[in-house]
């Protein structure tokens, strides 16, 4: 206990003026990663991500179902939808419900570089949706029957899908007060509406390059999907970078409560 | 220190005298008007581990903070002023945690907006309610630790010596979102402290509190003080920036308005016109024996709804106080209530700013 004549001496500890980068990283990952689990919200998503596994048996059933079937059902919906929509809650949440509670602060005024903040908040994010978005997918793409390597490509799409949306749904967080609202916008409007009228606006798309993984490794027939895999996973994954360097400046110029 | 009430902006000409150079302006005419003091009553020398020159805020067409200057050191320093009278925005700009429209802030001789090394000496204990709510008071502050770079045990022995200065260290493994606001507000107190910061800025830490830890949080903030920290602690309570100490920033409608002693502060108080209720069983023949004597400079007897009460004006309140009992005794009336109408904060500041 402290005592009325003055303060009991400050424990002996090696201080630093800076925290590590890895430190860091672990650190934002432990406490963004406990604040993300919420049952319910589990729940619901995983009941989302069923949807596409429950298309894929009904592709299955059919006896007359292709491969551009199976493949479209995977990318129509799972890469489409679940996966996007996933990333959209975890990654939107990873530091904007942070800033939305007000413990933000807690990081940010911290000495720790904003990206490895960031980087830390996206990882966690990504832990949840791997999980809870790939495997129905993936038992979708499964179900279908098919047998031209949709399981693998679903396996990677939904893969580079997951890490892209993480990324760039963390800086919607970190950027948009209202991210859930622009984020719905950005799949259901941006990608789902506009970038399909337009082959040169479908190149800012993250289902575009997804999408062309599907195409390229099955050989099914999808619109938009005219880049090969390589391009289909490289061009994601730089977009991520970009997002969470991004996240990142944002994060440093954030009016923090 | 005297206090030393400001006009805002900071004069550049004559060059600044030291602190104690600084004259005091004295209370104002009694039932007159404040009169905002001459250039060289308000110039402060801008020296100390926080430096805030020339600082305004400005969200939207809003302004927050206007032109604000000030130093503070070693000691604490109480920043006092009513809701909405942009000391949470200060103390924003003070952590880097929103920049300054104008002007510029710095810490420990740095920006913590944008130097990384400065925010390892700087604790914040905040105004909102916000903890990682499924973390117990233990592991939040151990968190902190490991933000400030401490690991393993290091982290463990920092986290234990900021939950002893609160009161803290018996334990309690229940996650903070189940403790009371006055708990909650310990952990604060100790995430601010767990990095042993040189300066320590807390947003209105006494909120919540009940007496007993209130007046244990006090006595810690004057050991930190005492220990050669910055500790600034904002309240819009007068008699809690009493017992935080003499050192006292008054800030209203997002201006400085006053800084120095509170004795001085509360002295200023007492001598400008008080205004009092008092109930009488004959307010006209009380009303005319108060004015025979001098004790009123103003008097209403229209103001109430009830015709047994008088308002006065008095710039001697102890004269009243004293006088009062045996006029009336004299006079054969009784007396039933006196009730000061501005004995409060909010009056302080609107005589402050506007002189009334």
């Amino acid at each position: 206990m402290t005592t009325d004549e003055g303060l009991s001496p400050y424990p002996f500890v090696a201080q630093s003026t800076t925290v590590g980068a890895g430190a860091t990283i672990g650190l934002v990952y432990g406490v963004v990663l406990r604040q993300l689990v919420s049952v319910g919200r589990i729940v619901a998503l995983v009941l989302l991500a069923l949807t596409t596994t429950v298309a894929g048996f009904a592709i299955g059933t059919s006896d007359t179902a292709t491969i551009t079937d199976a493949a479209g059902i995977i990318g129509n919906l799972g890469l489409a939808v679940v996966v996007p929509v996933v990333a959209l809650v975890f990654g939107g949440a990873a530091l904007g419900d942070l800033r939305e509670d007000k413990t933000l602060v807690y990081l940010w005024l911290r000495p720790m570089r904003r990206f490895p903040v960031v980087f830390g908040a996206a990882l966690a994010a990504l832990t949840l949706v791997v999980p809870v978005a790939i495997p129905p997918v993936v038992l979708g793409s499964a179900l279908t029957g098919v047998k031209e390597g949709i399981v693998i490509a679903t396996v990677l799409a939904t893969f580079v899908a997951s890490l892209a949306y993480v990324a760039i749904f963390t800086f919607f967080g970190v950027w948009l007060r209202r991210y859930i609202v622009w984020g719905l916008a950005y799949i259901l409007i941006w990608e789902g509406f506009i970038a399909l009228g337009s082959a040169g606006v479908a190149q800012f798309a993250i289902r575009k390059y997804t999408r062309s993984i599907l195409a390229d490794i099955t050989g099914a027939d999808l619109q938009l999907a005219d880049f090969s895999a390589a391009a289909g996973i490289g061009i994601p994954l730089a977009a991520s970078i970009a997002a969470l360097a991004l996240a990142s400046l944002c994060l440093a110029r954030q009016d923090v409560d | 220190m005297s206090t030393v009430p400001l006009p805002s902006g900071r004069p550049t000409q004559p060059p600044p005298p030291s602190a104690d150079q600084i004259p005091s302006p004295g209370p104002p005419p009694t039932g007159a008007p404040f009169t905002p003091p001459t250039p060289a009553q308000v110039a402060v020398p801008l020296d100390g581990k926080i430096i805030v020159d020339q600082v305004s805020k400005f969200f939207g067409s809003v302004v927050a903070v206007s032109d604000v200057s000030f130093a503070v050191d070693a000691g604490v320093t109480a920043l006092l002023g009513p809701n909405g009278a942009g000391k949470s925005t200060l103390f924003r700009m003070m952590c880097g945690l929103t920049p300054t429209s104008r002007g510029t802030v710095s810490v420990l001789g740095a920006d913590p907006r944008t130097d990384c090394a400065a925010r390892s000496r700087l604790g914040l204990v905040p105004q909102q309610d916000a903890l990682f709510e499924y973390l117990s008071a233990y592991d939040m502050t151990v968190v902190a630790a490991r933000s400030h770079g401490l690991s393993g045990s290091d982290a463990d022995a920092a986290a234990r010596w900021a939950l002893e200065q609160v009161d803290l260290a018996d334990g309690d493994d229940k996650p903070v979102g189940q403790f009371s606001k006055g708990m909650r507000q310990r952990v604060k107190v100790a995430v601010g402290l767990v990095n042993d910061p040189e300066v320590l800025i807390l947003d209105e830490p006494l909120t919540g509190l009940d007496p007993v830890q209130r007046r244990r949080m006090i006595a810690l903030f004057h050991r930190l003080g005492d220990d050669g920290r910055c500790v600034l602690v904002s309240s819009h309570v007068l008699d809690e920036v009493a017992r935080l100490g003499s050192n006292v920033l008054v800030v209203a409608q997002g201006r400085l308005i006053a800084r120095g002693d509170y004795h001085d502060l509360r002295g200023l108080m007492d001598d400008r016109a008080h205004r009092i209720r008092i109930g009488v069983s004959d307010p006209r023949t009380l009303a005319s024996a108060l004015v025979e004597r001098g004790l009123v400079t103003a008097l209403n007897l229209e103001v109430g709804t009830r015709s047994d009460e008088l308002v006065i004006d008095t710039a001697d309140v102890d004269g009243l106080g004293r006088q009062i009992a045996p006029l009336a005794r004299e006079l054969g009336i009784r007396l039933t209530e006196m009730q000061p109408l501005d004995d409060d904060l909010e009056s302080v500041f609107r005589y402050l700013v506007e002189g009334r």
